[in-house]
């Protein structure tokens, strides 16, 4: 396994720990701070969307020329 | 009414454009069932966008996300939560899919893994739970469309006209363009459906609290515990956290294998453009956020609908708003509808004729001769699905929940299939009818659950552990075409 897939799959885990329990529950449950107009519990999600998205878009620009 | 003219006009205008960028393409693809199921393997980045988001996005996303925001608050950031990783997986099993299915000229999954192990019961219990699970969703989008054009002609079009005029739309096109017209028809409504989502998302909470911040403050106030995951349940309780996680865990695992989603790895012209389509998807799945706000908008909104999921139709039905906004709104409701709709007909067409006649009962038919039967299975599920919804008086919902647990089994299937050297037939099929029983067992009797996890969960866990047993204990079966079939799908093209 490369290093890159390594890190890529260490991103899920942590994707996935942060928006079930328990990295939803102890960091991002919460209504205060609002941001954006959200409530963080909220933006908490959003910003793994975000967050996922960045992380995607890295993870394919550095992959093998494949096609 | 004049009012109600205006709503019926957008409408009938936004069926008739669909129906004109549907029938379009249809020129363009070869008479070969290639041609009408995978359109050629020609599809580009833009309409692989859409036809993977706006399929995803259906009534459910539409009237069901804001009725899940209103009724149970943060519980429904489960489906934001899991629409960001779900489509990951298919970042590795796409490409993979795609290189066995133009080296062997597969169109659907059952097929794809049915040739591995050379076992026709495969792709016929596959075409089975498929066909069974597409069906009554099916039924849901028809009774979606129906509805909201019910619900904003104050009961003028009865459900049933309603359904049978958007769902001919969806007919005229899937059969004349196949895929090709649920693509472009996709991507058409997939960007009406996004700026209308964001449109009335922002705009009803200004025009209701005075903006975002207000009214999530006025709920906080009142009710703290709907904006604190993970939310409530439908009886009104409080969410437990093992099963919102292994909801969402489920809901990851079961998502890139949907079939009608899944076949769509073989209508990529290449492995790149599919590689973009899953780097791009969450951000068709931020327009959940729009859809959530107008959900809460509903909480202090006053009165509530009968049911949750008419939230949206309810208020713009008892606000002084214009009627072209409504009429917008309608078409947007039925974009929703009609875009999962259309996917889920052609998908169940051709998983009946492929998998279950020509793979599994070994009709001897040639490539003219499929696609003309797939057109008339087109035909044949659209009505079975129609008069299911016009004379079946039980709960659509529950029916699709039996159907549902099975098909979230396919994923460790897909994944053995498609990786894993020692994994045989019989394991295969082990796995996924234990799987299966065990999913649909703990849905309709959640309280013989040893713990309380979702349903799908103990399937999952089943199914890997007899899909390895079984292929561990009959590994003497492993074939030549095995290796060869592995190679495929790791060699890029």
């Amino acid at each position: 396994m490369t290093l890159r897939n390594a890190l890529f799959g260490l991103y899920a885990l942590l994707c996935l720990g942060a928006m079930t329990w328990p990295g939803y529950a102890t960091f991002g449950n919460r209504i205060e701070p609002y941001v954006l107009g959200l409530p963080f519990s909220f933006f908490w999600v959003v910003a793994w969307v975000v967050a996922t998205f960045l992380v995607l878009v890295i993870y394919h620009r550095t992959g093998e020329r494949d096609s | 009414m004049p009012a109600s003219w205006i709503v019926i006009g957008i409408s009938v205008a936004y069926l008739a454009a669909s129906l004109v960028v549907g029938m379009w393409p249809g020129r363009k693809a070869s008479g070969t069932a290639a041609g009408f199921v995978a359109g050629d393997r020609s599809l580009g980045l833009v309409v692989m966008y859409f036809i993977t988001g706006a399929t995803i996005f259906s009534s459910f996303a539409f009237l069901g996300g804001p009725g899940w925001a209103f009724k149970k608050g943060a519980a429904a950031f489960y489906i934001l939560g899991y629409g960001t990783l779900g489509l990951v997986p298919f970042y590795f099993l796409g490409p993979r899919a795609a290189r066995l299915g133009r080296k062997y000229g597969f169109v659907s999954q059952a097929e794809m893994i049915a040739q591995r192990y050379g076992m026709r019961s495969i792709a016929g219990v596959m075409a089975v739970i498929s066909v069974a699970a597409f069906i009554p969703y099916l039924g849901l989008q028809i009774k979606g469309a129906g509805y909201v054009l019910f619900a904003v002609t104050r009961g003028e079009l009865p459900v049933w006209l309603g359904g049978a005029l958007v769902y001919g739309v969806v007919l005229i096109y899937v059969l004349r363009s196949g895929v090709l017209g649920v693509g472009w028809t996709n991507t058409f409504q997939g960007v009406f459906m996004m700026l209308l989502a964001w449109g009335l998302g922002l705009y009803l909470p200004y025009k209701l609290y005075g903006g975002v911040q207000p009214m999530f403050e006025q709920i906080a106030a009142a009710k703290p515990e709907h904006l604190l995951a993970p939310g409530l349940t439908s009886a009104g309780g409080l969410w437990n956290w093992g099963e919102y996680s292994t909801a969402v865990l489920v809901s990851i695992l079961g998502f890139s294998v949907w079939p009608h989603l899944f076949m769509k790895a073989f209508t990529a012209k290449d492995e790149r453009t599919l590689r973009r389509t899953v780097v791009l998807y969450p951000t068709f799945q931020v327009f959940l956020v729009p859809l959530f706000l107008i959900g809460f908008a509903g909480v202090n909104f006053g009165s509530a609908p009968e049911a949750a999921d008419q939230i949206l139709p309810h208020m713009l039905m008892n606000m002084q708003i214009p009627a072209v906004l409504v009429g917008l709104f309608c078409a947007g409701a039925l974009a929703a509808s009609m875009s999962s709709g259309d996917a889920m007909v052609h998908a169940a067409a051709s998983i009946a004729v492929r998998d279950g006649g020509v793979r599994a009962l070994g009709w001897k038919l040639d490539d003219h001769e499929q696609r003309k039967w797939i057109r008339v299975a087109v035909v044949v599920v659209l009505l079975g699905a129609y008069l299911l919804t016009v004379f079946y008086r039980g709960d659509l919902v529950s029916l699709l929940l039996w159907a549902y647990g099975p098909v979230g089994q396919f994923f460790p299937v897909v994944v053995a299939t498609l990786y894993w050297k020692r994994a045989t037939g019989a394991g295969v099929l082990a796995g996924l009818l234990a799987g299966g029983a065990m999913t649909v067992l703990f849905t309709i009797q959640p309280g013989l659950r040893p713990w309380p996890l979702h349903a799908g969960i103990y399937g999952v866990a089943i199914n890997v552990i007899l899909l390895v047993v079984v292929s561990m204990m009959t590994s003497g079966a492993i074939c030549t075409q095995d290796s060869d079939y592995l190679d495929v799908a790791d060699t890029p093209s």
